[in-house]
């Protein structure tokens, strides 16, 4: 057991000035065995300290389970929630907000990187990937949006409409499951507020928002655009088929630059 | 390549132009008077560098903290297919409900490089302009190109055009907050004029694909913070009086050659780097070469121009270093030496400074008498 705190804190300040004097006088070796040896009190100190806290709360910083899957599982389930292509912010919130997790979204920037090299050297050894969503008029990859391989493809093709679709289309399936839940706590009426707010006739007033009067009104809107996109997004998905290899159909195609000489 | 490129590459000396940016054109709005600035913004001059080597680094910069929060807050509005600004725009303009198109042209499926992302760019808006297909309601960050002095330049744009009833918005995004409907006077001005920027060479892009240039609104939306909150909120901005100040700019550069007239024609800018790029010209010549071009400071170069400190240096004990309010105030008079001379009845007044000494003298006895001195 080390010595009280307080003793520790005395020892520590002799010794500093020990250290400081050594170094006015240009005693260099002798500083430095000083604060080899200050370093030890300090830590000592910490653990004198540590031990006089209070036993740590119930309440720890990452809720249950969260931190027992690894990152693709969970941002697979958080997918699978959402039902469409999703940039890492919201597979985050969505994440965190539904299945008490805590991701940091900035740790997904390199998912897709690592999906597509596994897919490379072992292609389908997996039962899913997390691939990219693809344009619809290049079939290249989107930036930023991550999509499940398992899914139809015409749900990973991104059209001029599909941005509005794909949000409206997630909102309603956010607020399904929130309606689903027993109660709503804090995080998934954020949630539901994120997406209440930018849809007309959603929000019941400021800052709430009732699952079933967001879901009447994304369908309402959906109802508008979905048509349109969706035979974009079968055209485009019936050209990926035809065109596309394996990896370029789940990870998208780029532009490779070609010398044609006939360039001005 | 004509007479006067050739002299403004020998101004420069054997380096590539500096690019301009929307913030550098907006800036030459500012102080159009200025021959210095005009001169070396022509010849692409690394002002920079020229004023660092003359011992008078420019000591501001864009912050990175600024810059971070700015990227932070476009990427909020725009997340989720620009759910906020959708939001926004149908509040603000009566955007109907099925306008939602939205065209991603920051890439061409991963290449970046200008020229393509142009392409594409001049492709997907005059399709837009001719009302085929639907065309689509928002453009992010289409890449234009305006002729500046003589040069192409792409403009790395900060900004979403936006159709709507055929005719095309451009919309800023900031980060600066509106506060209880109030926003910084001197950032709102500066954006305009950026915008304006935009406008006009979202203009001469449809002219040069042969559509009517004024489909483009003279009306731009500013989308900013609202109060002290991440919540944005739209308003919509005139920029026609920024229009006309640019494009007088404009066209004032691609007459360049009245300005480079009366120049010696050994004059250059030309720093002499060494292999590790360090500059070798000597600071004296550089002085001299800078100072053969007259400039007109004015207080308000220091926020935009690179030059401006140097400039100040040199303009020390004039007028019109003292702000545009004191200069107008003393009209001909152009040194402080001779406006205090004038104030003391120490030099007779010539006709056309009389006024101004009245008013110096008046200005003198009102002092005095405040602080108790005889008159």
């Amino acid at each position: 057991m080390p010595d009280s705190a307080e003793e520790l804190e005395q020892q520590i300040e002799t010794l500093r000035a020990a250290v400081r004097q050594a170094m006015s006088a240009g005693d260099r070796p002798r500083a430095r065995a000083l604060r080899a040896e200050l370093r030890t009190l300090e830590d000592a100190w910490d653990e004198a300290v540590e031990s006089l806290a209070p036993e740590p709360e119930a309440v720890p910083t990452q809720r249950d389970g969260a931190s027992i899957l690894p990152l693709r599982e969970q941002v697979h389930s958080a997918l699978t929630l959402l039902s469409v292509p999703a940039a890492p912010k919201l597979i985050a919130q969505v994440y965190n907000a539904c299945f008490g997790g805590d991701i940091n979204s900035a740790k997904l920037t390199s998912l897709r990187r690592d999906e597509e090299r596994s897919f490379r050297s072992a292609p389908f050894a997996r039962p899913y990937y997390l691939c990219a969503a693809l344009t619809a008029d290049r079939l290249a990859p989107v930036r930023g949006l991550l999509a499940i391989s398992t899914w139809p493809l015409d749900r990973r093709i991104i059209g001029p409409l599909s941005p509005r679709v794909d949000f409206l289309t997630a909102a309603v399936s956010i607020a399904e499951h929130i309606d689903r839940l027993p109660g709503i706590d804090h995080n998934a009426a954020r949630l539901l507020w994120l997406f209440a707010e930018n849809i007309p006739g959603a929000a019941d007033g400021i800052g709430s928002a009732k699952p079933d009067t967001v879901i009447r009104a994304a369908r309402a809107e959906l109802l508008a655009h979905q048509p349109v996109d969706r035979s974009h997004r079968e055209a485009a998905a019936a050209r990926a088929r035809t065109q596309l290899n394996d990896t370029d159909r789940l990870f998208g195609s780029h532009l490779r630059s070609v010398r044609t000489g006939t360039d001005s | 390549m004509n007479s006067t490129e050739l002299r403004l590459d020998h101004l420069r000396g054997p380096v590539p132009p500096t690019p301009h940016n929307a913030r550098t054109i907006a800036a030459l709005t500012s102080n159009p008077a200025c021959a210095r600035r005009a001169v070396m913004d022509s010849a692409g001059v690394d002002k920079r560098a020229v004023a660092a080597r003359v011992g008078f680094p420019p000591p501001y910069g864009q912050s990175p903290f600024a810059i971070t929060r700015t990227r932070a807050f476009e990427s909020q509005v725009k997340a989720n297919g620009c759910a906020e600004l959708l939001r926004m725009l149908r509040e603000l303009l009566d955007l109907s409900i099925p306008e939602v198109a939205y065209q991603d042209l920051d890439e061409v499926a991963g290449n970046v490089s200008h020229e393509v992302r142009h392409k594409l760019a001049r492709q997907v808006l005059g399709a837009a302009a001719t009302g085929l297909d639907d065309g689509g309601t928002l453009f992010d960050h289409p890449l234009l190109r305006l002729p500046v002095g003589g040069r192409q330049v792409f403009l790395e744009p900060d900004l979403i055009a936006f159709q709507f009833k055929g005719t095309f918005h451009v919309i800023e995004i900031k980060s600066f907050a509106v506060i209880d409907g109030q926003a910084d006077g001197g950032k709102v001005a500066a954006t305009a004029v950026q915008s304006a920027v935009y406008v006009v060479a979202l203009r001469r892009l449809l002219a040069e694909l042969g559509h009517d240039p004024a489909t483009v609104s003279d009306r731009v939306v500013l989308v900013c913070p609202e109060n002290f909150s991440n919540h944005a909120v739209a308003t919509l901005i005139d920029v026609r009086r920024q229009l006309t100040v640019l494009n007088r700019q404009l066209d004032r550069m691609t007459r360049i050659d009245s300005l480079l007239e009366p120049l010696d024609a050994g004059l250059t800018f030309d720093l002499a780097p060494d292999r590790d790029g360090k500059p070798t010209r000597p600071v004296g010549e550089l002085c001299d070469a800078l100072e053969h071009i007259p400039a007109r400071y004015s207080p308000d170069c220091l926020a935009m121009c690179e030059l401006s400190y140097f400039c100040r240096n040199e303009a020390r004990g004039t007028t019109h270093a003292l702000g545009r309010s004191v200069s107008e105030e003393l009209g001909s008079i152009e040194s402080v030496a001779t406006a205090l001379a004038l104030a003391s009845g120490g030099l007779p007044p010539s006709p056309e400074q009389a006024e101004a000494a009245g008013v110096l003298r008046a200005a003198l006895r009102l002092r005095n008498e405040c602080f108790g001195l005889p008159a």
